[in-house]
């Protein structure tokens, strides 16, 4: 499939999280702040009309199974149809923000970005951000799969209603985060205050994004865990991340593999290959890095279920420290299994 | 090489939508700001008229009921008939805080039909509503199709394609299942079998007596354009590097081989135009390039070189001597019988 990467892509922002966490309340701010920028807006309800300059389309939630009726590649056939819509204007947005239903799950939305041609060519996922309501998580990550599948999803954590709670409880909220999702990054947040900077125009999804901002991707086992604070936030930056395990009752966590040797090609594809057709619905999201023997590129690969998209390729930069890192968010991961088939994978 | 065109015309746009009207005699091309331009479907040097559409953009554009007019859809909830003469439109219906993303007329002059999200319209002569309560399908339609004695509306969605009989006191849904999102239908001329072409890059049929089904496969992309050759001998296909004919004459195109035409690495097919009478498609590639297949079996022509932008319509006029192509980037080339003639000479 050829897409056009690069320039006139644009970038796409997709809020989860539940009635009442403060979705709309983010939205409102990234409408109505001065920033001159122009962005269209998807809604899960039918209407049409401006806000600031802003367009706001309804869209129902239409999730297509595609491969006749394989349960885990699914698309949103409504943001298809929208997104499309959209980009035919002759004036075009600087982003597109998609809201999603409480109960909607992330995983047809991200693929979206993947596997429909026309919305690939035309935009770039640049982040998932959940937006929490910080009284609230607990309850719903014991009650509710939906809200376990926001976090692992999730680039962007907003911790909001921050006031509402004490200090040794947002801890306590914040290593359960970490528990399914170690790589997201947290903002406590007061009525949604995080600067906007912060949650649009991240390129989460774009790995080459992510080394830019977070150079150590490829060095350290275990990164630091990336807490950012609100205008508002009362937080003593300690973090409490190390005696959780015996807490935890999800099924979903996170797994990191580093390899500091090349890795040879064919291996790498045929174990991918086979741990998509093989765990694939339990695959939330993964996303690597790669130094393959015999290439001078990098090979940048990210993940949804069984669909993986890997046709991102840039030269290593001079002088750069050459390693393949693979991050894997899913349901029942068998970490040790993991790492040895990994390390298997080393030329 | 250089175009083989007669004359082009950039609007510096995108073009949307290219479409030919019944007769045969104008062509319109709607733009990613809302307007159309407006031209014979001739060699007449004239400048195109420029019609003012929707408050948005048009979605879906397609010949009118009115064999001269065009018909329109757009994001501002109208449904609008141009008239390429006046270049003036006339709105004809509105359902507000909607998109209307796909209108048809029936060939018979006799109905019109639209979507509004999950909801069917079909207006009569006089433009009423011709079922009240009105028609629902359960999915976002995919596109809405008249059969060609306009007897018969399809409408595609997700996991099939659901008719109804337009003359019917009561409408009766027919719903015809097949699982995956059926987008573009495409009726043979003698309306007994139906096609959708899906979000999988495959095609999918029904010979409509007997329910009798066809699966064709091996499509790079999504089929976003397809039409019968002259006198239906082969429904020509876009969504590969070559065009793709399925042979219907002759008991159907069940486990028969495609006629492939055309066709080079790297590039895919991204819209098709059967001529009207002689056996040959125009076909045009998401770079820029357009050839004409003869169906036999002599060496395609290219008429105009990659130049980088999609083509994304072509269409014929009545007497099939002048092809109009548009580009995304927002060209419309005309050709000629002469034009391609001298092109070719000049090439040796």
């Amino acid at each position: 499939m050829k897409r056009g990467r690069g320039m006139s892509q644009i970038p796409v922002t997709v809020l989860t999280g539940y009635l009442g966490a403060g979705k709309t309340t983010l939205l409102n701010r990234i409408l109505s702040e001065n920033h001159g920028k122009k962005y269209a807006v998807i809604v899960n309800e039918y209407g049409e009309e401006g806000i600031d300059g802003a367009l706001i389309v309804g869209a129902d939630e239409e999730v297509y199974e595609m491969n006749n009726g394989c349960i885990c590649c699914t698309v949103r056939g409504d943001l298809i149809r929208v997104i499309s819509g959209l980009m035919k204007r002759a004036s075009t947005f600087d982003g597109i923000l998609i809201e999603t239903t409480g109960l909607a799950d992330p995983a047809p939305v991200a693929q979206t970005f993947f596997a429909d041609e026309d919305v690939a060519s035309k935009t770039k996922l640049d982040s998932v951000v959940a937006v929490v309501d910080a009284k609230h998580l607990l309850l719903s990550l014991k009650n509710a799969k939906e809200a376990e599948n926001q976090i692992a999803f999730a680039d962007v954590i907003l911790l909001n209603k921050a006031d509402l709670v004490g200090a040794g409880d947002l801890a306590h909220i914040e290593s359960s985060i970490r528990n399914i999702n170690r790589y997201a990054k947290i903002i406590r947040t007061t009525r949604c205050n995080a600067p906007l900077d912060k949650i649009l125009g991240l390129g989460s999804f774009d790995l080459n994004e992510i080394l830019k901002r977070d150079p150590d991707f490829l060095k350290g086992e275990e990164e630091p865990h990336h807490h950012e604070c609100g205008e508002h936030c009362c937080c003593g930056h300690h973090h409490h991340e190390h005696d959780c395990e015996s807490r935890h009752d999800s099924s979903i966590s996170s797994v990191s593999l580093i390899s500091s040797n090349p890795l040879d090609p064919a291996k790498f594809e045929q174990w991918i290959m086979d741990l998509r057709a093989k765990k694939g619905p339990d695959l939330l999201r993964y996303k690597g890095i790669l130094d393959l023997m015999g290439s001078d590129n990098r090979l940048v690969i990210q993940g949804v279920h069984m669909m993986m998209d890997g046709t991102n390729r840039l030269p290593w930069n001079e002088g750069e420290r050459r390693a393949s890192r693979l991050v894997f968010i899913g349901r029942n991961l068998d970490e040790k299994a993991l790492r040895e088939d990994f390390a298997r994978c080393a030329a | 090489m250089i175009s083989a065109a007669y004359n082009q015309w950039n609007f510096n746009l995108p073009v949307l939508s290219l479409c030919v009207n019944r007769n045969g005699d104008f062509v319109a091309a709607t733009l990613g700001d809302g307007t159309a331009r407006v031209l014979p479907a001739s060699d007449e040097a004239v400048t195109p008229k420029v019609v003012a559409m929707h408050d948005g953009i048009s979605l879906s554009l397609q010949p009118d009921a009115d064999d001269h007019a065009f018909l329109s859809g757009g994001d501002d909830g109208k449904v609008l008939i141009l008239d390429p003469v006046l270049g003036e439109t006339n709105v004809i219906a509105e359902v507000k805080n909607t998109w209307i993303d796909h209108v048809a007329a029936s060939v018979d002059g006799k109905y019109r039909a639209f979507n509004a999200g999950k909801n069917i319209h079909v207006l009569n002569e006089e433009g009423q509503e011709v079922f009240d309560p009105g028609l629902s399908v359960s999915g976002t339609p995919g596109a809405v199709s008249f059969s060609p004695n306009g007897k018969r509306l399809a409408v595609s969605h997700y996991n099939g394609v659901t008719l109804w009989w337009v003359g019917a006191k009561k409408p009766e849904a027919e719903t015809l299942e097949w699982k995956g999102a059926h987008l573009g239908l495409v009726w043979t001329p003698d309306g007994q079998t139906l096609l959708s072409g899906m979000q999988e890059g495959a095609l999918h049929g029904w010979q409509l007596a007997d329910k009798k089904e066809m699966r064709m496969e091996g499509y790079a992309s999504k089929i976003r354009s397809m039409g019968f050759t002259a006198r239906g001998k082969y429904l020509a296909t876009s969504g590969a590097e070559q065009v793709i004919c399925w042979p219907f004459s002759g008991g159907g195109p069940w486990g028969k081989q495609p006629l492939m035409l055309g066709g080079a690495e790297g590039r895919l097919v991204s819209c098709v135009a059967p001529h009207p009478k002689d056996e040959m498609v125009a076909a045009g590639y998401n770079d820029g390039m357009i050839i004409l297949a003869p169906l036999d079996g002599r060496m395609e022509v290219m008429i105009n070189p990659p130049e980088g932008s999609p083509i994304n319509g072509l269409v014929w006029n009545a007497t099939g001597d002048a092809l109009f192509a548009s580009s995304e980037s927002g060209r419309v080339l005309l050709f000629t019988i002469g034009s391609v003639k001298s092109a070719l000479v000049h090439a040796g």
